[in-house]
């Protein structure tokens, strides 16, 4: 009896299946245009960058790429292995340079920073400054003295209780209110840094989770041969934490990503944004799953090659079985 | 030691007393600038706006409260109902991820593992825009009556816009809760099922009375985070034009330009609305945890 | 003979009412052989925890190679006395993020400043000493309980402490790893290390030390030469434990 309803069930199942693939197969040969998605190209991957500057935001991606590759199948050994982490530290500013121009390149406005080059600076510039934030906060959270115990929880309690769509509302409207008058920083640069106090919070609780599963005689075997606490922490203690704390911060940097599609609510054209522009436009109007279905498709590209990047780390930092 | 602490202390408190002193004095001044002032004066104007969907009578010559009021009971309302079908899709995809049927489980696996990699923005767009709107505008279905105007339920009548919202919130959050639910399963001990097995239980019940009871405690924690994650989540309706909390408060400030009060309004109600789900969560967890220990 | 260590009448509490250590006194010579023995919870760690100042003192006077650590000593004196006395755990404590050579290798660089090649080829050394020179760059999950112990006297003898504490270093191993360990300590003194040790090794204390000290509820109760010790313990409490023990 058990058998034969876990065998129809199978069955209904595939029938299911069967239908679903078969139509969607149709469709995306036949029933779908795809125009939309094959003539915005350009506008995808740099947004309404100058037309005889982008080759800055196609050779930034280019070194991207290069880099993904290098690392999860590049040479296991030499030089080239030893030079990965800088590159990758180096990746943050040179995008910036190459996008905003100056020092012998010409000046482009972050108006005309769009598509996936956006994407990908937002969720780098707002990782690499939440992180150090949020290990910060997580310190601050566990130090002895009270009162910076009582701000950094207070802070990362606050953060996390509230929307992130609030914290970029308030990055774009409110930072330029709480700013001398006179001093204003552009649009990107504000997305970026409420990104950044706001990943900084669930950062820190991710670290503190890693601070945590540190037995407290580590600290002792460090300070018994006189190391500062300041070595202790920088040499013993957090090595060990970060690397305990990677797989959830592997899913707060995937989150990231895909949370800077937010940032088309409030008017940047970053993947999503340059989508809703495209389909306001009469041309290819009501073309909404072919562009839902592309930009899935680029997310979950983005998003796995992110989460492989880090089990390849976590392999890395895991001594024993990276010296075997 | 004791000593040098202290002074450390007070350092840092002077410190962050200096900055926010620092920021308020900018914001007066902005605010001077702009001839704006603080205050709450506002809230009893009439908001001259129209809301698309309202659990109780609004009109645009009702307050910019009550609208606030309105917004906050929509979202209220979508929570409510997201928090309710997230739990049974992510329970039932957890369980048939941990099944033996081996279809079943790798399409709860695909299941999951498409739409933890895919923006929840970009998906709700996708179920209002390409799911609902796509319904022919002539109502279909018998029981279920469906059409791009919106659903209508045994007399309940529902927006397509709440529909999109709520579908996507469901969808979204049901796999994360699938992957909770997965791990609490599989944390019980394979005695356990084998132990069923042996007295001869069917498959479902055994799942049903003696594995998830057992996985529960480990499992409720993190359903109350995915809860909460679920309220903040809702606040992209926005995308679709369902009028919740945010959408109204946006709507609110962009009108009245009182974008300071507007955001600690939005704030205190958000705080409400965690308040709500964690003691509620907390309630429902003493319950539960409670008979599961007298039953032992 | 100079002397190491002296302590009059230490007194520590973790709760209140309930004392850890009692009114302690004692002395340790340079180049002596100091083994602690006395029931679980006699305060034995306790004791030693504070010749290093892992413990803070709530009142007495005690002198560690010429530095005062009483009720209100400074982190720096501490970190200078640190320097100068080495100390190994019962649980190895090794960091396992670092290869064995970094594990040894990590203090000399970073608290003493020697060159990285200087410290690398002292550590080799010391492990070819303690029997182990061909684990140099395995990780310390890779070794067995009492090579990591060895590492472990290695990490603390690689900046030249003058005093060597140890907190029972063979409680955690297999009883078939015991004697590596032991053979490693018993070397040290042989070369007049100056020690303290607390341990259930009735066959070490008896051979290697030069005074044995018996504690019971925070208290010392006899100090004798092994000899005198384990023949004819002066206190009924001492010959209690030892017959227990045997
Ligand atoms: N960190 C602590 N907090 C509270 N009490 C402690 C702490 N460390 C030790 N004690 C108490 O102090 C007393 C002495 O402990 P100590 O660890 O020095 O004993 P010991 O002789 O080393 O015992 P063992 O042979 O079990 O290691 C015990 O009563 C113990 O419970
Ligand atoms: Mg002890």
């Amino acid at each position: 009896m058990n058998r034969w309803l876990d065998r129809s069930i199978t069955l209904l199942i595939l029938a299911l299946i069967g239908w679903a693939g078969w139509s969607l197969l149709h469709w995306l040969l036949v029933g779908a245009d795809w125009s939309v998605v094959t003539t915005n190209l350009p506008l995808y991957a740099v947004g309404s960058f100058p037309a005889d500057q982008r080759w800055r935001p196609l050779l930034w991606m280019a070194v991207l790429i290069t880099l993904t590759l290098l690392t999860l199948v590049g040479p296991k050994r030499g030089w080239v292995r030893r030079w990965l982490p800088l590159a990758w530290i180096a990746m943050a500013p040179l995008g910036l340079w190459l996008l905003a121009g100056g020092l012998g390149l010409l000046p482009v406005g972050t108006r005309s920073w769009g598509g996936l080059t956006l994407t990908l600076l937002l969720t780098g510039g707002s990782g690499a400054l939440a992180l150090p934030l949020g290990i910060l906060l997580a310190l601050g959270r566990r130090s002895d003295l009270p009162v910076l115990r009582w701000s950094s929880a207070g802070y990362i309690e606050l953060m996390r209780a509230v929307p992130l769509i609030a914290v970029l509302f308030f990055g774009q409207l409110l930072i330029p209110l709480f700013l001398p008058p006179g001093l204003e920083i552009n649009r990107v640069l504000r997305a970026v840094v409420a990104f950044a106090l706001f990943a900084a919070a669930y950062i820190a609780e991710d670290v503190r989770g890693g601070l945590q599963a540190i037995p407290p005689t580590q600290r002792e075997a460090a300070a018994v041969l006189g190391l500062s606490p300041v070595q202790t922490l920088q040499l013993v203690v957090l090595p060990q934490a970060l690397r305990i704390a990677l797989p959830s911060l592997t899913n707060q940097a995937v989150g990231l990503l895909q949370n800077t599609s937010l940032m088309a609510i409030l008017g940047l054209v970053e993947l999503l944004g340059i989508s809703r522009s495209l389909l306001a436009n009469p041309a290819f109007i009501g073309r909404y799953l072919e562009v839902y279905l592309w930009l899935a498709a680029v997310y979950w590209l983005a998003c796995t090659a992110m989460a492989l990047l880090a089990r390849h780390l976590e392999f890395q930092l895991d001594p024993v079985r990276s010296s075997r | 030691m004791r000593r040098r602490n202290l002074f450390i202390q007070l350092g840092i408190s002077i410190a962050l007393l200096a900055l926010l002193g620092l920021l308020i004095n900018n914001l007066a001044v902005n605010l001077i600038r702009t001839g704006l002032g603080l205050g709450f004066g506002w809230l009893a104007r009439p908001a001259g706006f129209a809301l698309a969907e309202s659990a109780l009578p609004f009109t645009p010559s009702d307050s910019y409260l009550w609208a606030l009021t309105i917004g906050w009971l929509n979202s209220l309302k979508v929570i409510v109902a997201g928090l309710v079908l997230a739990t049974v899709l992510g329970v039932a995809a957890g369980a048939a991820r941990s099944s033996g049927n081996r279809l079943l489980s790798s399409l709860a696996g695909g299941y999951v593992a498409l739409i933890r990699q895919v923006p929840l923005l970009l998906q709700l767009l996708f179920w209002y825009f390409v799911a609902f709107l796509g319904l022919p505008a002539a109502p279909m279905g018998g029981l279920i009556k469906l059409s791009n105007q919106g659903i209508q339920l045994l007399g309940l009548n529902l927006s397509v816009e709440f529909c999109a919202v709520l579908v996507g919130l469901t969808v979204f959050t049901g796999a994360s809760i699938a992957e909770i639910v997965r791990g609490g399963i599989n944390a019980v001990p394979r005695g356990q099922w084998e132990a069923f097995r042996s007295l001869g239980l069917a498959e479902g019940l055994g799942l049903r009375r003696i594995v998830l009871p057992q996985a529960l405690p480990a499992i409720l924690p993190a359903l109350t985070s995915q809860y909460l994650n679920l309220a903040k989540n809702s606040t992209l309706a926005i995308a679709v034009g369902y009028a919740d909390l945010y959408a109204v408060s946006d709507t609110t400030i962009t009108q009245t330009g009182r974008a300071i009060e507007g955001f600690l309004l939005l704030l205190l109600s958000f705080l409400l609305l965690n308040l709500l789900i964690s003691g509620g969560m907390a309630a429902f967890n003493s319950a539960v945890l409670g008979r599961l220990n007298r039953s032992r | 003979m100079t002397v190491a260590i002296l302590a009059s009448d230490l007194v520590k509490s973790y709760t209140p009412g309930l004392r850890a250590l009692d009114g302690v006194s004692l002395q340790v010579t340079s180049g002596e052989v100091l083994v602690v023995m006395g029931p679980s919870g006699s305060g034995k760690s306790t004791l030693i925890r504070t010749f290093n100042g892992l413990e803070t003192l709530d009142s007495g006077e005690l002198d560690v190679l010429g530095v005062r650590l009483d009720a209100a000593h400074e982190e720096r004196q501490v970190r200078a006395i640190r320097r100068r006395v080495g100390m190994v755990f019962q649980q190895f404590n090794l960091f396992p993020h670092l290869s064995i050579l970094e594990n040894i290798t990590l203090a000399p660089i970073k608290v003493q400043k020697r060159s990285k090649p200087d410290a690398a080829a002292r550590a080799i050394a010391l492990l070819d000493q303690m029997g182990i020179g061909e684990q140099a760059h395995k990780f310390p999950a890779q070794l067995s309980g009492g090579q990591q112990q060895r590492v472990a006297i290695a990490r603390a003898l690689a900046l030249d402490p003058e005093v060597m504490l140890f907190d029972e270093p063979t409680s955690a191993l297999d009883p078939e790893r015991v004697k590596e360990v032991l053979d490693a300590m018993r070397q040290l003194a042989k070369r007049g290390m100056t020690m303290v040790v607390v341990t259930h090794e009735l066959g070490f204390a008896r051979e290697v030390a030069d005074r044995v000290m018996f504690m019971d509820q925070g208290q010392v109760v006899e100090t004798s030469d092994p000899q005198t010790f384990f023949t004819s313990a002066r206190e009924e409490r001492s010959r209690r434990f030892l017959s227990q023990m045997m």
